[in-house]
Formats: structure tokens, sequence, C-alpha cells
């Protein structure tokens, strides 16, 4: 078989297709993060670590900012949910199911502040982390290059796919993202209970303009 | 249409990771985090020798989490190599590969440190090299090296093709803790005899030596063409060499027949099997070639 080229075509295609749901995430005292465009409405997913104390900035692919609006965020599973004024957004889809040990995955961030970075490697392992609460989280460990900026962003599978959303640096050489089953009930249960988290965050410019 | 290839790939990596995963065990053979180890037949385990360090209480786990009682079968230190017998046969068994790894080829570096689940890292065959003394005192006739992540307790686990067959055993054991994989071919073979016979035999001779080039008129006097030989600098008391009838000067060329000019390529002759054995050694005495008979000792 003549792989000649076949490769860099789709890998290309791939980052195509996952580009533009990848936002920067500036928190106001924290250097930025990465983030998820989670539905074409403008709801952001992003660790908790990178949101800090207030309603961060977010950047679109054209370079468009918002001030985002906290909806939910959980320091237990690192997850933060954030909504933006801005429609039409591309989303990523979730990977149905688990991954599998040996996939490939592809982290996309802003390691070190390089904007729009793309790292590969496979899915290392499957395991959970105990959070504070003593709970199980599942992890999937990968041995991906991350660095901090990468934290808030979508590790994807090969078929565009979030499989995890990078969070932490183990060792420097394992890097750890939050499963996606994880991400969909955090989603889930912040738009259950929308309205209690909604009435708990601050009030933000956007929502007087 | 195109977008397949990559998923193809993606999907190959995971099914050799599974394939091969369902044969590399955990190791419970030290006080520290467990290691890895090879399924070489239904009930031998193929493993590093340096993390079995007690020989009593060792505990192996499977692929499907069954924890059985093992105990070794046989061990060596120059390879770091160790088989593991199981109470009981279980579980899948590898398949080694029968193409040789090959430069530039994708490869997975697997390892069960945890019962959590089987740990890979993607790399590629960096380089092939050899033959090494290894820092155990072994000698090794190829290494591979790879650029994949050797994670805790990777020792003793399998370096796997892209098809899911065994490429080689990865050790941090031979190489002042940089992981180098034992090529499944060498791993299986010395596995083969560990079974048999529970050790490697090394072969001694007793002396010191330093490789000097041949002038020609050695060469003329030898019948080939033999650029260096080994220079004998001195002779253990009692030992092989000495009984033999070697002396200090005499420049050793051969042993049984095959030229020696380096020596690894010593080290490599006076193998197992010619431990025990009065074995011909060449030798130039006075620029002149002879021969004793040396009954060569055990390391």
């Amino acid at each position: 078989m003549n792989f000649n080229g076949t490769f860099t075509q789709v890998i290309d295609e791939l980052v195509q297709r996952v580009m533009p749901s990848l936002v920067v995430v500036r928190g106001h005292r924290f250097g930025a993060g990465a983030g998820i465009v989670w539905d074409a409405e403008g709801l952001i997913l992003t660790n908790n670590h990178v949101v800090g104390r207030h309603n961060p900035i977010v950047v679109l692919q054209d370079n468009r900012e918002y001030e985002s609006r906290l909806l939910a965020r959980d320091p237990d599973v690192d997850l933060a949910l954030l909504s933006i004024d801005a429609t039409g957004l591309t989303p990523l889809k979730p990977a149905p199911g688990s991954p599998r040990v040996g996939e490939m995955v592809f982290a996309f961030g802003h390691p070190w502040g390089q904007r729009n970075t793309v790292t590969r490697g496979i899915v290392s392992a499957l395991v959970s982390a105990q959070n504070r609460r003593g709970e199980k989280l599942p992890v999937v460990r990968s041995d991906v290059p991350l660095a901090p900026g990468n934290s808030g962003g979508p590790l994807v599978n090969a078929k565009g796919e979030v499989v995890g959303i990078n969070a932490m640096i183990v060792g420097g050489d394992q890097s750890v993202s939050i499963a996606a089953s994880v991400a969909i009930e955090f989603v889930n249960k912040a738009r259950r209970d929308g309205t209690s988290v909604r009435r708990k965050s601050e009030p933000v410019p956007n929502d007087v303009i | 249409m195109s977008q397949n290839v990559l998923v193809e790939l993606s999907d190959a990596l995971a099914d050799a990771a599974e394939k091969a995963g369902n044969a590399t065990v955990l190791v419970n053979a030290r006080r520290r985090m467990p290691a890895s180890g090879i399924a070489y037949a239904s009930d031998l385990i193929l493993t590093a020798d340096h993390v079995v360090e007690r020989e009593e209480g060792i505990k192996v786990i499977l692929a499907d989490g069954a924890e059985i009682s093992a105990r070794v079968a046989g061990r060596d230190a120059g390879s770091d190599l160790a088989v593991l017998k199981l109470e009981r046969a279980a579980g899948t068994v590898a398949e080694a590969t029968k193409s040789p790894a090959r430069l530039g080829q994708i490869a997975l570096a697997l390892g069960r440190p945890s019962p959590d689940g089987i740990e890979a890292s993607l790399g590629t065959v960096s380089a092939i090299g050899g033959p090494i003394r290894t820092g155990r005192g072994g000698m090794l006739e190829r290494y591979l090296r790879t650029d994949s992540i050797s994670y805790p307790g990777f020792s003793g686990g399998p370096l796997v093709a892209a098809d899911g067959t065994i490429l080689g055993l990865n050790t941090s054991g031979l190489a002042n803790g940089a992981a180098v994989t034992v090529p499944a071919d060498i791993a299986w073979r010395i596995a083969d005899t560990l079974v048999t016979h529970g050790r490697i035999k090394r072969g001694y001779l007793g002396i010191r030596s330093q490789a000097v080039e041949l002038p020609e008129a050695s060469q003329k006097a030898l019948q080939r063409e033999q650029a260096a030989g080994l220079l004998i600098m001195g002779i253990e008391k009692d030992s092989p060499a000495a009984k033999g009838g070697l002396i200090v000067g005499d420049i050793l060329v051969g042993v049984a027949g095959e030229p020696v000019i380096h020596h690894d390529e010593l080290f490599a002759r006076l193998d197992g099997d010619v431990v025990g054995k009065s074995t011909p050694i060449d030798i130039l005495r006075g620029g002149q070639p002879q021969t004793l008979n040396v009954m060569i000792g055990e390391k």
C-alpha cells in the first residue's frame, strides 16, 4: 500500500475538523488555558483550575473575545462549564464508550502559551483517580506530551471525537485527561440544575449589555 | 475514505495492545512496585531477572485478574532474564515475532505494573545494536532500543509489533537504568535453556589479555588472514588456562577452530556449550601456531 502523503492528509483533515472547537480560556489572575466548544449555542467546557475566581475571557479561533458566564464548576472533577453569547459555533462530539489502550490520540491546546498546538500519542492506560470526596474518577492516561496551557483542551481519537479533557501533567512523561464520560455527566448535571447554578454565578458585564 | 487510514492504524494499535496485553502479566516479586512479565508458555512466565528480588511468595496476576503463585524455574543475571513457573497453567500465550525488528518500525511497549489493566507507550525501533557486554556480566549478541516511554514497572514486559507479535522483552536492568529490549529470538532461546537447566553456563579460561595486531609473518604462519589476536598478559593461578598449558606471551587466535580477534568474541565463544569440555585453543607462541586442549571451566 502506498501511504505517500496519505497520513499527512488525514491528519490535516483531523486538525481542520477539531481546531474550530478549540478556544483560549483566559482567567484574570491565572495564565491561559484551553477550552472546548461543547455546543453550537456557546457552551464552553474547560478545567475548573483554569477558570480561577472570576469569569474568564473566551477567545475563539477567529480571535473574537467573549466575557463568559460561569454556569457550573466542580473542583472534584476539575471541570467548569462556561457560556458565551455566540451562536453557530462548531462543537466537538464525545466518543461513544471508553477508549482502548493503544489507540491513537491527539491533544489540542496552547502549551506554554503556544496557540493551537497539536500533540500526538496513544492511550497508555485507563485508570481511576481518587478525588477529595473519595470518589473514583475514570481518567485516560496517555503518552501525549502535555504542558501548562493544554489544560481544559480536548484529547481526541483518530475520528476527532473527544475521549478526554486534558487536565494534569504527572511526572513529565505521563499525561492525564478526565474521561469524556465524566464530562458528559458533568454537563448534563449542570444543564439539569442549570437555574440554581446560574443564580449562584456573579453577574457579568455581558448580562448588562 | 482517506480518513480510514488513520482510524485503521489506530484500531490496529489498539488490537495489538489487546492481543499482546492478554499475554502480559503482572509480576510481584519485589518490595516496591510490581513489574511485568510475558506468558511464554501456558505455565511459564518470562520476566526480567532484576525484578525478581525474592524467590519466596512470588505472585503473578494475569490479564483476567486471576492471581497465581509462582516459583523461579531459572534465572540469568547476565542477560537479565528469569523464567517463573506458575502453580497452574493459565491464560493466553504470547506469540513471538517471526520477522526480526527493523529500524524505524512502529512498536508498542506494554506493561502491567498494576492490577488496573494494561499500560502502553508508542514509539519506533530507534537502534539495533550488539554484541554488547551487559552491566551484569553477560553478553547480548543483539539488542533493540526504542523511543517509547518505559513507565515504572515496565521491565519484563513486551515490545510489541503492530501485528501484536512480540519483538522482545523490555528491561531497564541491562544498561544502567536505560530501557533496552532483548530481541524475542534471543530471549526465547535463553528461556528454553533456563527451563531445562535453570541457569546459563558461562565458560571460564582465567586469562587477562589485550587485543594486538598480527604481523604479516604471523598471519602467514597461521595460514589465514586474521588481523588481530589476544595477547595473554596474565594467567590466574590454577585456572583452566594454567592447567591447559597457556603461558603469558601467547597470542590467543582461536577457540574451537573459530578465529578470535576481540575480547567480545572470546566471551561469546566461551558459552555454555564448551563448559567442562576439552576445547582446542589456537595460539601463536614465538610466532608459530600451536593448538592446546584446555578443559574450559565455569564462571
